[in-house]
């Protein structure tokens, strides 16, 4: 049973706002998936498992410094910047 | 033969320039975009660069690769070093990656004309492309009709000849299913085959890069190239399976094709009966048709969504107006401006995903959502093995229906993930599938068969495919659209 | 305290953050190297650009296993990487890469002098998150630290007191730089600890509710913060109210802890396995190539150098504080006859050289272990006697050079039995006086008669042996 204050809560976690009058009916389109999703319950829980697609093990790399990035590249897309930081400016 | 021998031979002989085909793709892209939308960035300049430098190489008489100087596009969630990549989404909207995906990085090396970006839904979440900030790429048989989801953009480039091939991406079917509903060959290949290195995920334990293209051939060759094992993806392996187009004239005799009766509930009529005829059409190449029961099958929709969204709402968690994309313009202080960010910049299917994925995860819900659906995957795998002991490919629709009209499948969510049911199997169990043309309905729009093969099966099940594009070359239609070769 | 009616025992339980001290970040290439101009650090993967992808540094999974064996932990045969979910600007992917469901050590304890073992739970590999700066109401964030890797050291609440959570620390710092692995600077931040802390009615076993004291950097401060935390929670509890589960932070400046609790973090992590990832399997034969390779940890020295060369505890306390400074100890003992003696040469004379705590973990001193040696070896044979010994350390400590540029021939000999006996014999005859003083009892008339020998042998002579001589003489 999916709650107002369950999609309040994962809301928050998801860093959404869902507007009051949209509350109610995202509650009911949530339960709807969540009935769907249900239909799981009832299926055989078999001891297979799942650890990894192709269950690969031990992939690493050597602990070889690669030449990073100038921060000129790595601010290229930042929305706001100053002194080389990526930058949120308070607008309170 | 297919369109890239075809282009190939074309250049190597000089019967056209590289930049005369290049001008003339992108003149056929102007002319038809307007209406199929399959693009969403256009890179003339790179293009014809690139172009040129293919000419050099045939002037100076040199050989040049099968890929070199063939025009083909991406689709918009692979990264594009300086050129936008923004997965159709508000929230990557300007944004100009700063590398390329490995898949990119190989074929730009092989001198590939890249036309450009193409549309595609929302984060790939979607089944009729409809979910992109951009509008919809429609059908080139129709363009009432959808092209599919999510890489629809790339479907309906390929059909509609504005470009030789596409790559897309399949999650729970975003290569199959529009390369389907728009008449075309998509494959999907065996997880872990192609490099995911620069791919914007969705799911990250589902998506896999493939070619959507006009012939098997081409979706062949294109999967060849790109098929390669990545040091920057740890759950890249390569071609295991070794390469494909060597192996398309092998005959298939004595082939046991598998239709698992699941695979035929609730399709539509002219879909099965097409599928029904395909499987004729393989008995008369001497196959042997074999029916089974995999019951698991009806768990796939759900575990399906409960993974994907669940991983999706742990990848999407990053857009939040601080290092790229879009940042909302008021709010007071940092909690405010993420949520506003990405509240104005996530579309509703992808916010309705995020939440699905979260409360899946969150505490009192892990067990009995994920961790059984994960489980479950192991069940699925399971049947998926014993199946594939009596019988070397799965036959089955792609879509249980054909292209909907535009405007059609927004409405119920759950109703429009139904579509996806014949999909997503492949994905959870990380197998390949190729869907391949194999008949029209009464309004003459394309169905698609899907051919599904054991882990690193790509060699037999695009055999098989070629082996019916050989025997019934009238399902491979073409359309009104762009480049005639 | 001592005051209450009720007297209330501290427990206490470490979540320890240590940075390991690889060349490159746990996922990515780039350097681990302190500071650095903002952002220069930093790379498509470690700012979590769209696409990009994880691939596992093999030497963080080396070292956090050296690690695990440090503390007598087990050493799991499969690891598997998880995604904590949350949402903050210094994390670039709102996910921080760590592992909760099969995390690489398991166990484990950390023992104090007083031979109580505070056990550990696990220890766990994860990659540390940017930093922000905050400038009147602006967030400023730099990545460089981003994807740093750590090991998380998570121990079970067995502290009982303020000291035993300082030695805690300090032993944890000591061992984990021992064998290698991390500076463990708590001032730069490659070690930083959240204290979990609750009281109990002593002599009760139900724990109370306890709080997390978040990111304490230096052992005073955790000090500080714990009994300012006992003393609110005792009180609270005291005056009927009730201590609230919450993550505290302490503010260096008043030396109170405060809420950091808001509405924004509603806290949920929603860990799952990280599919970009793959298993990590430990195969027995490296854990036991990598347990071949550690060296003698300092507890096990410690022991040695006490039970085996019964130096006092106090003293071998210093001697294996670095590993350095132990090294250079068991050169210096090769093949002498008291290793007492070098421990006070070390701690006696050349500590006052190396004064700081990093000089003495670098431990650079003028004179060779060998050298020392050298000198030692000299006193053991009686050429020279210890106040000679100690001139000329000093000068052995300025120059750098060898004991024998200070100490000449003339200096050295000694003198043989024979020679002694006759110079014994020669002051027992000559000093009637002092031989009747001695025999009715005068102890002290001894040393008139040792004296007499050691003029007349121009100092050389072992004043020991002259005693023991004349006494024989004497009868």
């Amino acid at each position: 049973m999916v709650t107002r204050e369950d999609v309040e809560n994962i809301a928050l976690l998801s860093k959404l706002f869902v507007p009051e009058e949209e509350l109610d009916g995202l509650t009911a389109s949530m339960q709807e998936i969540i009935d769907f999703a249900d239909a799981i319950n009832n299926a055989p829980v078999s001891d297979e498992g799942f650890d990894n697609i192709n269950n690969l093990s031990n992939v690493f790399r050597e602990d070889e410094v690669v030449p990073s990035y100038p921060a000129s590249e790595i601010l290229k897309n930042a929305p706001e910047q100053a002194e080389d930081h990526f930058l949120v400016r308070n607008r309170e | 033969m297919g369109s890239i021998a075809k282009i190939h031979e074309m250049l190597q002989s000089k019967q056209v320039s590289c930049t005369e085909l290049t001008k003339s793709y992108l003149e056929e892209i102007e002319k038809a975009n307007g209406e199929l939308n399959a693009y969403v960035c256009v890179t003339p300049d790179e293009a014809l660069q690139t172009a040129a430098a293919v000419d050099k190489k045939i002037a100076a008489g040199e050989e040049i690769g099968l890929l070199e100087g063939v025009p083909m596009a991406l689709k918009d969630n692979m990264s594009t070093k300086g050129i936008d990549t923004t997965c159709c989404s508000k929230i990557l909207s300007g944004y100009k990656p700063i590398y390329d995906a490995t898949v990119w990085e190989i074929l730009k090396a092989q001198n590939a004309v890249m036309l450009g970006k193409t549309n595609m839904d929302e984060f790939a979440m979607g089944s009729s492309c409809e979910n992109s900030c951009f509008g919809g790429a429609m059908n080139p048989f129709n363009t009432c009709h959808v092209a599919g989801g999510s890489s629809g953009g790339a479907a309906s480039a390929v059909g509609g000849n504005i470009a030789a091939y596409g790559l897309g991406s399949d999650t729970g079917g975003s290569i199959r299913q529009p390369a389907s509903f728009c008449g075309v060959v998509g494959l999907k290949p065996t997880y872990g085959a192609v490099s995911r290195y620069g791919l914007i995920a969705y799911a990250s334990s589902l998506d896999q890069i493939g070619p959507i293209t006009k012939s098997v051939e081409d979706a062949s060759l294109v999967f060849d190239a790109i098929a390669k094992q990545d040091k920057r993806d740890s759950t890249s392996l390569g071609a295991v399976g070794g390469t494909t187009y060597d192996k398309l004239n092998n005959d298939i005799k004595g082939m046991k094709i598998g239709i698992a009766r699941e695979y035929l509930d609730g399709v539509r009529d002219d879909v099965k009966e097409a599928v029904l005829a395909a499987a004729k059409v393989y008995e008369s190449l001497g196959a042997e048709i074999v029916y089974f029961d995999l019951p698991v099958l009806k768990f796939a929709l759900p575990v399906y969504y409960i993974i994907a969204c669940a991983e999706a709402s742990s990848n999407l968690g990053r857009y939040d107006g601080i290092r790229y994309g879009y940042k909302t313009a008021h709010y007071t202080g940092t909690h405010d401006m993420i949520c506003r960010t990405r509240s104005e910049g996530f579309g509703e299917e992808v916010k309705r995903r995020i939440l699905l994925g979260t409360y899946v995860l969150s505490a009192g819900y892990y067990d009995a959502y994920y961790k059984k659906a994960t489980d479950l995957r192991g069940t699925i795998i399971k049947a998926f093995n014993d199946a594939f002991t009596h019988c070397d490919v799965i036959l089955a629709p792609t879509v249980p229906m054909t292209a909907f009209e535009k405007g059609h499948a927004v409405s119920d969510p759950v109703e429009t993930y139904l579509t996806d049911i014949c999909t997503v199997p492949v994905n959870i169990a990380g197998l390949p599938g190729v869907s391949v043309p194999c008949g029209f309905n009464a309004d003459g729009m394309p169905i698609g068969m899907q051919l599904i093969g054991k882990s690193f099966g790509e060699a037999t099940i695009l055999n098989a495919a070629y082996q019916y594009q050989q025997a019934a070359p009238e399902q491979f239609k073409d359309t009104k659209w762009g480049v005639k070769l | 305290m001592g005051c209450k009616a009720v007297k209330y025992e501290l427990v206490s339980g470490f979540e320890t953050h240590i940075e390991l001290s690889t060349k490159t970040k746990i996922f990515c290439g780039c350097t681990t190297q302190f500071g650095g101009e903002p952002n220069t650090h930093c790379c498509p993967v470690c700012i979590g650009l769209p696409g990009t992808l994880p691939v596992l540094n093999r030497e963080v999974v080396r070292f956090a296993i050296k690690a695990g064996l440090a503390v007598h932990g087990k050493i799991a045969e499969v690891a598997k990487m998880d995604r904590k979910n949350y949402c903050y600007p210094d994390l670039a992917k709102a996910y921080q890469i760590s592992q909760l469901y099969e995390p690489l050590i398991i166990g484990g304890y950390i023992e104090l002098n007083s031979g109580r073992k505070i056990r550990l739970h696990h220890i766990h590999i994860e990659e540390d998150a940017g930093k922000l700066l905050h400038q009147h109401g602006d967030t400023y964030v730099d990545y460089n630290r981003g994807g740093v890797p750590l090991i998380e050291i998570v121990s079970e609440p067995d502290i009982r007191s303020i000291d035993e959570a300082k030695e805690y620390v300090e032993k944890l710092q000591q061992v984990m730089r021992w064998v290698g692995i991390s500076d463990c600077k708590m001032q730069e931040g490659s070690m930083r600890c959240d204290v979990n802390i609750s009281v109990r009615p002593e002599g009760t076993e139900a724990f109370g509710t306890r709080t997390e004291i978040k990111n304490m950097n230096s052992i005073t401060n955790i000090a500080r913060a714990m009994a300012y935390e006992y003393e609110r929670q005792v009180d609270l509890i005291e005056s009927g109210g009730k201590v609230v589960q919450e993550t505290l932070r302490f503010d260096d400046a008043t030396g109170t802890t405060s809420s950091m609790r808001s509405k924004e973090d509603a806290h949920d992590y929603r860990y799952f396995r990280d599919p970009d990832l793959v298993t990590i399997n430990v195969p027995r034969d490296e854990v036991e190539a990598l347990r071949a390779e550690m060296p003698e940890l300092p507890g096990e020295k410690f022991e040695r150098y006490v039970d085996d060369y019964d130096i006092p505890e106090k003293d071998a306390a210093l001697l294996t504080k670095y590993r350095n400074i132990s090294a250079y100890f068991d050169k210096a003992i090769e093949g002498v006859k008291s290793p007492k003696t070098v421990s006070n040469f070390i701690i006696g004379q050349i500590f006052r050289r190396v004064e700081t705590e990093s000089d003495k973990e670098v431990f650079a001193v003028a004179t060779s272990p060998e050298q020392l040696n050298e000198l030692v070896k000299l006193l053991d044979s009686g050429k020279i006697r210890n106040n000679l010994a100690k001139a000329t350390l000093e000068k052995m400590l300025d120059s750098g050079k060898g004991a024998l540029e200070f100490i000449s021939e003339s200096d050295m000999g000694g003198v043989d039995d024979n020679a002694l006996l006759a110079l014994c014999k020669a002051a027992v005859e000559g000093n009637p006086k002092a031989v009747e003083d001695f025999k009715n009892g005068k102890e002290k008339a001894i040393k008139a008669l040792v004296g007499n020998v050691m003029k007349n042998s121009r100092g050389k002579a072992d004043a020991v042996a002259a005693e023991a001589k004349i006494k024989e003489l004497i009868g």
